[in-house]
């Protein structure tokens, strides 16, 4: 019932001219950003978020937001028609969009896409609502040692799902992350660690112009080296732009458990979009009765992903708010625009603001409704856009990678940094390295060097609190038991024992 | 030459090897500052220490399984490393070489310029095709420069670089 007033409250806050206009732009940049290859709902978020240092503090969170839920749905288009996803979470919607868009039904997908991401958001509201409070309090109870772990946890958890069948490589990514948090001035007794004698290191290295780097610039590289896509025409085809009813109907149950499954991965530290596609993918497929048709064209498949990718963004936003810890990539840059923007997302949240949180899922909301509206009314304008040349796009998006950085701090060397992260991500993106936990061990660094040694220095040295407090009892156990899975012997074990998962990008 | 992923992985596993082992020597040099008589558990080279060791064994692990890795498709059989190598020239040398030294608008309008012209470079046709190529990248480049400082010097108060 609280939960109910907190909401209401929060819409007629927010329900005004201004607020529809920012809607309306900022998702439209949102589903762009997503559809073209190269541009990532990360780097949307990030560049977006230099764009709104002068705005007010809600608009600016608003804005954000929907660039991000505009962003993610916006994969679909490119998904669907030229088989790149726009971004990494549409990779999974590729697989069943493109094939139905060969057969002539691309309108019928993106229809069917639009659907499954505005209904896979709405549960992921509904659940963001129910959850977010009870965890805010739940997080006051965590000291030293449970964040310590917690932060431990989503390196683990992150490296291992993004990983894919080699989760070695995500854990180094994540280590990578956590060392590059470590240059600079630490927060316990203000030494500065590693900065080579070399000043502007002092501060150590920001988030965003790495981000921009790791997402904005790797990408571009990642572009040119690709071959060109071809778009799928929509001209003259006489299919239907509105999702039928009786699609829908009949996949109500994937619907619901593909939302559920989607904010479920949302919640897990650093575990990002994709993963949340394709482990609704694989459930879908698991249980589906047109289960051979999936790969080619299956209208079920196509909403199990999609709705899958978008319920991650609502789910994302549950640990980032109450724990500050990101529950994907764009939700890391989204608690560095909080933090800019004077909020301070912790455990905190509940008692300094608890009506930010639904503030956050009107927000949410109302991007739901615009990429609703934008996904039904505009598909031939998608389409058309798809169409612009690499050549031409890709230099303004590197123009934005610099400038963007730069004009958070208006330091050369951010630009510098961001052109390092760039090649360096690029490099491991070949290698099969994931992003995102680098990216968590960066947000997460400092909370794992304060909280261990916070615990340690209450503790007098001792480490049996770390493994005998109830909680962090319970995350050294999931943190083993990641870490036992990842073991390849165990791993084709368990896989054989539950029937296998689905294929990763 | 690009190596194949088994090559790679070694090579970085050494690469990585290295830097943990760096990385551990300097959490263990850092300076203790007992001349502040912090808690011995709260060193500032505790955290560096514990992630050099981690990434040393984390190499270990990717070098001996190097050779088990799932069978990735080498990057050289996927896309045109040519046009990447030419697309990071040519941005490395606008973010690091002109960015700072040159207004940012000349900057940018000379990268995109070039990044156009070259990416969209009609090879076949004769002086006047090439010429034209050149003018259409040449106008783009100026209004592209023109519209990002606007929007950041005006828009955003950025004092651009």
């Amino acid at each position: 019932m609280e939960a109910l007033s907190g909401f209401g409250e929060a819409l007629v806050r927010l329900a005004s001219l201004e607020t529809a206009f920012h809607v309306a732009w900022a998702t439209l940049l949102g589903i762009f950003v997503g559809s073209l290859p190269g541009l990532t709902a990360t780097m949307g978020v990030a560049l977006l978020t230099t764009l709104t240092y002068t705005m007010e503090r809600d608009a600016a969170i608003l804005v954000l937001i929907c660039m991000y839920v505009g962003a993610i749905y916006g994969g679909s288009r490119s998904a669907i028609l030229l088989n790149i996803p726009g971004t990494p979470a549409s990779a999974a919607t590729a697989l069943d969009g493109y094939p139905l868009a060969r057969q002539g039904r691309a309108r019928h997908a993106m229809a069917l896409a639009t659907a499954g991401s505005a209904l896979g958001t709405m549960v992921g509201i509904l659940l963001l609502v129910l959850l977010a409070p009870p965890l805010g309090e739940a997080a006051l109870r965590f000291g030293s040692f449970e964040f310590f772990w917690l932060a431990v946890f989503g390196i683990v958890i992150s490296g291992q799902l993004t990983g894919g069948t080699y989760p070695l490589k995500g854990y180094i990514a994540g280590i990578l992350g956590l060392m590059v948090a470590m240059v600079g001035s630490e927060g316990i007794h203000a030494h500065i660690r590693f900065n080579f004698d070399y000043q502007p290191l002092n501060g150590g290295i920001a988030l965003i112009p790495a981000m921009v780097g790791a997402f904005g610039f790797a990408e571009i590289l990642t572009v040119m080296f690709a071959p060109k896509g071809h778009v799928v025409g929509t001209r003259g085809e006489r299919d239907r732009i509105l999702p039928r009813w009786s699609d829908l109907w009949r996949y109500k149950f994937t619907i619901g458990r593909s939302g559920v499954i989607g904010t479920l991965v949302g919640i897990i530290p650093g575990v990002g979009e994709d993963i949340g596609a394709w482990a609704s993918y694989a459930a879908a497929r698991r249980t589906s009765r047109e289960r051979d048709r999936f790969g080619k064209g299956s209208l079920e498949g196509l909403t199990a992903a999609e709705t899958g990718n978008s319920a991650v963004v609502p789910g994302a936003m549950i640990p980032a708010l109450t724990l500050a810890v990101p529950g994907s990539a764009p939700a890391a840059v989204l608690i560095a625009a909080l933090f800019i923007h004077g909020i301070r997302p912790g455990p905190m949240i509940m008692i300094e603001q608890p009506d930010f949180i639904y503030l956050v899922a009107v927000m949410l909301l109302f991007a739901t409704l615009a990429i609703a509206v934008f996904g039904l009314a505009l598909t031939r304008l998608f389409a058309l856009v798809l169409k612009v040349p690499r050549e031409i796009l890709m230099p303004i998006v590197f123009t934005l990678c610099v400038i963007g950085p730069y004009a958070l701090t208006q330091r050369v060397f951010d630009i510098w940094v961001m052109v390092v992260f760039g090649l360096v991500g690029f490099v491991l993106r070949q290698m099969h390295y994931p992003m995102a936990p680098l990216v968590l061990g960066i947000i997460l660094g400092d909370l794992v060097d304060k909280n261990l040694r916070r615990g340690l220095t209450l503790s007098d040295g001792d480490l049996t609190p770390f493994f005998t407090r109830p909680i962090s009892a319970v995350l050294v156990a999931l943190i083993g038991l990641t870490l036992v899975f990842s073991i390849p012997v165990v791993r084709t074990g368990a896989s054989r024992l539950f029937g296998g998962g689905g294929p990763r990008g | 030459m690009i190596p194949g992923p088994a090559t790679a992985d070694r090579i970085s596993a050494v690469v990585f090897f290295a830097l943990g082992a760096a990385m551990l020597v300097g959490g263990y040099t850092m300076d203790r500052l007992e001349i502040r008589q912090i808690h011995p558990a709260s060193i500032p080279g505790l955290v560096p220490m514990i992630l050099g060791a981690a990434l040393m064994i984390c190499a270990v692990l990717l070098f001996l399984g190097a050779r088990r890795s799932p069978g990735e498709v080498a990057p050289a059989a996927t896309g045109s490393i040519r046009a990447m190598a030419t697309a990071a020239l040519l941005s490395v040398l606008y973010a690091v070489g002109l960015v700072g030294r040159v207004p940012f608008e000349v900057a940018t309008a000379l990268y995109v310029t070039v990044f156009m012209a070259v990416f969209s470079w009609p090879a076949g046709t004769g002086v006047m095709g090439k010429a034209k190529a050149v003018a259409i990248a040449a106008g783009f480049g100026v209004v592209v420069s023109f519209a990002v400082s606007t929007l950041f010097r005006v828009g955003f108060l950025v004092r651009l670089p």
